[in-house]
């Protein structure tokens, strides 16, 4: 469970200050699929930011199985967002000079998997993606779905419990951005993963159990499927 | 993340960008070049100092001669005067050689024999030669053609024959000379040195062939015999006179004695030293001011190779800032990031001593061409490489470019991930 508590952010100064994020709360259940809406500017990312641990607003809570983020420390965030979560972005950040497979790699790397048990979930996770003959060429040759499915194999690799995608089919025309959804949501149902999406995209939104729409960094509305 | 992990993408990323990784190991290779070349040759030099210090002499032993009379404050010393009596300290005595003896560390003391032949000839039916004839007191080592010496000293009734001379004897080669006779005609002297009619022959055996080098720094061809053979030949030429005046002696220390200790306590004993050490110390001085000379170019061109790998890894920093944020969204640490850029700095600093080192190496290859130019004898070295030197030079590289990438992997390990991933 996620919960979030009374979180405010503020960038810059006095006067040139301003919320991104103005007394939030809400709370996530495990394993739900949930659509953070707004237009840009509105704090839809920073407070994927915020509950990610990149980013520390200077007030509330967010309570993640029971432990306050903002309260650890470096070492402890760094080794939560390696175990517990992971990121598909809108411009898939897959290093374009490296192989699929060492892209996928990464994680596993990160979070400090023994080196033997690596190739086996390397290659689940580019199964589940279809990606798998695709193993050992470089990631500049893929195409943009391609490239995003190879993000979120590279996202799912780690067994993570919480998934975080910032506006996943963002620059994916309609028949790939399908694909990539239908994974990420089979992936959500299927493992029982929370997947928390960014997005401004209403039909995306539709398909997630929970709405919160977002604007000028308060919650305007949180609406559920069920 | 393990070292392994790190160790592998910093070299992928290296890998990428080969032309700038080239480039910038080359001006560390510049250096590395240098820096080894300049080891080499102080190496070699020193080398080559030390052979020629061995066969010019013997640095274990110093030569003692009667103290000269200097001037005085500017002044000359007056003859006759109780200072001095010249006729005694021009030469020196058995008393002299006793009294050296007994200064701690000297195994002996070894007159040096002034003997004056009339000529050298192989016997009858044989021409008769004007050639100098010394006595071999030093065990300075000797280059042989032909035979042996044991412990660098001429047998009793042998003789050394430098190779310049044997054709002159009619021998064709260095090795038929060997164990033939040498009949060499000594005169009496009268007390003022004139020979006189009254002579005797000596019959030698030939036991060795030498020949100079390059390295040699005087060398005259002689034929050289014995300090026994020389005793009995200088004490029959000055049986006219006393035969206990020495021009010098020659003092041999113990093993393990420090030659200028032993140098200053004989000197203080009013005797005038010379040490062959002093040269060598000299040389090896030299030797080694112009290799730190030459380190110090090489040096100059480490420090500017320090602002390539500088400006290389700010440049990496920048264009891998999306890299470096995915990263650390992933939940790679601060450290991790750093030891990426610092292991990329590594491997730079590592190419730049190989090449450096190898390019050196194949220099080397042109010692002969060098040893020609410089006119030296054949199969002198003058590039000499110690492996052990490399590895340090190259570890030594590689922790300058892993100081040198401080900064940059610094500024990596500090960039916010948020403003990293900002889309654009």
């Amino acid at each position: 469970m996620i919960e979030v508590k009374n979180v405010t952010k503020t960038y810059g100064k006095k006067n040139n200050a301003f919320v991104a994020l103005d007394n939030v709360s809400f709370t996530i259940p495990d394993g739900a699929s949930v659509a953070i809406l707004g237009k840009s500017g509105s704090g839809k990312s920073t407070l994927m930011h915020a509950i990610s641990g990149l980013d520390k607003p200077e007030k509330g809570e967010i309570i993640i199985d029971g432990k306050n983020i903002l309260a650890l420390n470096q070492k402890a965030i760094d080794k939560f967002r390696s175990r517990t979560i992971s990121f598909i972005f809108q411009s898939f950040f897959v290093q374009a000079n490296e192989s699929c497979y060492d892209n996928v790699s990464l994680p596993l790397e990160i979070s400090g998997t023994a080196v033997n048990r690596r190739k086996k979930r390397i290659e689940d996770a580019l199964t589940a993606v279809e990606l798998l003959d695709k193993k050992k060429s470089r990631a500049r040759d893929l195409s943009g779905g391609q490239k995003q499915r190879l993000a979120v194999a590279r996202a799912i690799v780690g067994n993570p419990r919480i998934l975080f995608a910032d506006e996943p089919t963002g620059n994916l025309d309609s028949a790939t951005g399908q694909v990539v959804e239908d994974l990420l949501f089979g992936y959500n149902k299927d493992n029982d993963v929370t997947l928390i999406v960014v997005t401004h995209d209403p039909d995306l939104a539709k398909r997630c159990d929970i709405q919160i729409h977002i604007k000028d960094g308060k919650i305007e509305s949180i609406e559920g499927n069920e | 993340m393990t070292t392994r992990d790190i160790l592998r993408r910093a070299r992928r990323s290296l890998a990428q960008a080969k032309v700038r990784t080239i480039l910038t190991s080359l001006a560390i290779a510049v250096g590395a070049f240098t820096v080894t070349l300049a080891l080499a040759a102080g190496e070699g030099g020193r080398q080559y100092t030390e052979e020629m210090v061995k066969t010019s002499g013997d640095a274990g032993s110093l030569n003692v001669y009667p103290k000269r009379i200097e001037p005085k404050n500017d002044k000359l010393t007056e003859y006759g005067t109780a200072e001095n009596s010249p006729s005694q300290r021009n030469t020196l005595s058995e008393s002299d050689v006793a009294k050296i003896k007994k200064i701690d560390g000297v195994a002996n003391v070894q007159p040096i024999y002034d003997i004056q032949p009339r000529y050298v000839t192989r016997g009858d039916g044989y021409k008769k030669y004007v050639a100098a004839v010394n006595v071999k007191i030093h065990r300075t080592e000797m280059k042989l053609s032909a035979g042996s010496l044991d412990d660098n000293r001429i047998p009793i009734g042998g003789i050394s024959v430098s190779e310049e001379l044997l054709s002159s004897f009619g021998f064709s080669n260095a090795t038929s000379a060997i164990g033939q006779k040498i009949i060499i005609n000594f005169p009496k002297l009268t007390a003022s040195g004139e020979s006189t009619e009254e002579s005797f022959n000596k019959t030698f055996k030939i036991a060795a062939v030498d020949h100079g080098t390059d390295a040699t720094l005087y060398y005259q061809p002689s034929l050289n015999i014995s300090v026994d053979d020389g005793k009995e030949v200088y004490d029959y030429q000055m049986s006219g006179s006393s035969s206990d005046k020495y021009d010098g002696v020659v003092v041999e220390l113990k093993d393990g004695v420090d030659v200028k200790n032993a140098k200053e306590t004989i000197a203080g004993q009013n005797y005038e030293v010379y040490s062959l050490q002093d040269i060598r110390e000299t040389l090896l001085q030299m030797v080694n001011i112009a290799q730190w000379g030459m380190v110090a170019f090489g040096a100059l061109a480490i420090l500017a190779s320090i602002f390539g790998i500088i400006n290389t890894q700010y440049i990496s920093v920048l264009e891998r800032t999306q890299q470096i944020g995915l990263m650390k969204a992933l939940g790679a640490r601060k450290k991790d990031i750093a030891r990426l850029f610092r292991y990329e700095a590594a491997w730079v600093g590592f190419l730049g001593g190989v090449a450096g080192t190898v390019l050196a190496l194949l220099v080397g290859f042109a010692n002969p061409l060098i040893a020609k130019t410089l006119g030296l004898e054949k199969g002198v070295e003058l590039l000499v490489f110690q492996p052990l030197t490399s590895l340090i030079l190259i570890i030594v590289m590689m922790t300058i470019a892993i100081s040198a990438g401080y900064f940059p992997s610094r500024k990596a390990a500090k960039l916010d991930p948020i403003e990293a991933l900002r889309t654009e």
